[in-house]
């Protein structure tokens, strides 16, 4: 008898992304929001020097102040907690589809690298392309074409992700060289896919210690959300597997 | 035990299966569309979708867009 799996899944899913989202905001909240705070202090000087220089009716209005800095600190950790949640959500169902033959088997080394390759989609890769900006960088006017370029980023990453994996499952019977090459070949197309996207068209007028500080945290605060995210769907996995005798011989890999 | 007495209940466990199997799956497709709605208020409304008020979701959304690299102004 196979009761579904999808919605234990979903629930792991849940749990999991609900815990990096919370473990990515605070990580951000106490090492990237002093950076934001003077990104943003930085740029009201800048704003202020224009204000200055072209009169004030051509004042760059950037920041409408409907929330106070300390709200958008809270609004961080609760954007990074839905985020999770939703990820963990897309993460299940992925998941599901791609091990539909034998959902319950080896949880834990799957969970590792289906969060690898969740992290490459749809952190890294879109993270190399299109870098984070602190906030002070982004013009009002240019955010539907950059955002229309992030997504395009992101869909390359999630969908080279499947081709490659395609590629390699596919070529299962083939030498291994033949493998390998097929699939590093495979990698550099989608790479090349990736950069030949338009570059973003915005000025980026930071400190560069600076730029280089918060991007770093950006993409730390991606990779601690994959791996807390991994550890906890993989270690909910396991726990059920232990718990069906059926998959419990399953729940580690076997080579017989 | 025979055959044909086994038969009819394999069945009926069977479709049961197919039937919870279609159930799951469509309220896994619900959940996934309500992710990406939550993805989409998160990382990329520009007040569309609390409009009559003003640009909220991106202002309270702010520094968690700027610190995931979603296009911000």
């Amino acid at each position: 008898m196979h009761s579904s799996p999808v919605l234990p899944l979903l629930g792991r899913g849940l749990v999991a992304g609900g815990a990096a989202g919370l473990a990515a905001g605070l990580f951000s909240l106490l090492l990237a929001e002093p950076l934001m705070d003077r990104a943003i202090r930085a740029e009201e000087k800048r704003s202020a020097a224009e204000e200055h220089a072209h009169g004030a009716a051509q004042a760059v209005q950037h920041h409408e102040e409907l929330f106070s800095r300390s709200t958008q600190h809270g609004g961080l950790v609760v954007a990074a907690v839905v985020a999770g949640l939703a990820l963990g959500v897309l993460f299940a169902v992925a998941y599901a589809a791609v091990h539909r033959r034998d959902p319950a088997a080896t949880p834990w080394p799957r969970a590792l690298a289906f969060s690898a390759a969740a992290f490459l989609a749809v952190s890294l890769l879109p993270g190399l392309r299109y870098p984070a900006n602190p906030p002070g960088v982004g013009d009002a006017g240019t955010v539907g074409d950059r955002q229309a370029l992030w997504l395009a980023a992101v869909a390359i990453g999630v969908l080279g992700m499947f081709l490659v994996r395609q590629v390699y499952v596919r070529l299962s019977t083939r030498p291994e060289p033949v493998r390998h090459l097929a699939v590093a070949l495979t990698a550099v197309v989608v790479l090349a896919a990736l950069f030949l996207l338009p570059d973003n068209p915005d000025p980026v007028p930071v400190d560069a210690t600076l730029l280089w500080d918060f991007r770093m945290l950006s993409l730390g605060s991606h990779a601690l959300l994959w791996a807390v995210f991994a550890a906890v769907f993989g270690g909910l996995g396991l726990r059920a597997a232990l718990r069906t005798p059926a998959a419990a011989g399953r729940a580690t890999p076997v080579h017989p | 035990m025979s055959l044909h007495s086994a038969a009819p209940h394999t069945d009926t466990t069977a479709s049961q299966a197919a039937v919870t199997r279609t159930r799951d799956w469509l309220i896994a497709s619900a959940a996934a569309i309500l992710a990406l709605i939550a993805l989409y208020a998160v990382f990329l409304d520009n007040g569309t979708l609390i409009s009559a008020t003003g640009d909220y979701l991106h202002e309270f959304a702010h520094d968690g867009r700027h610190l995931f690299g979603a296009p911000c102004h």
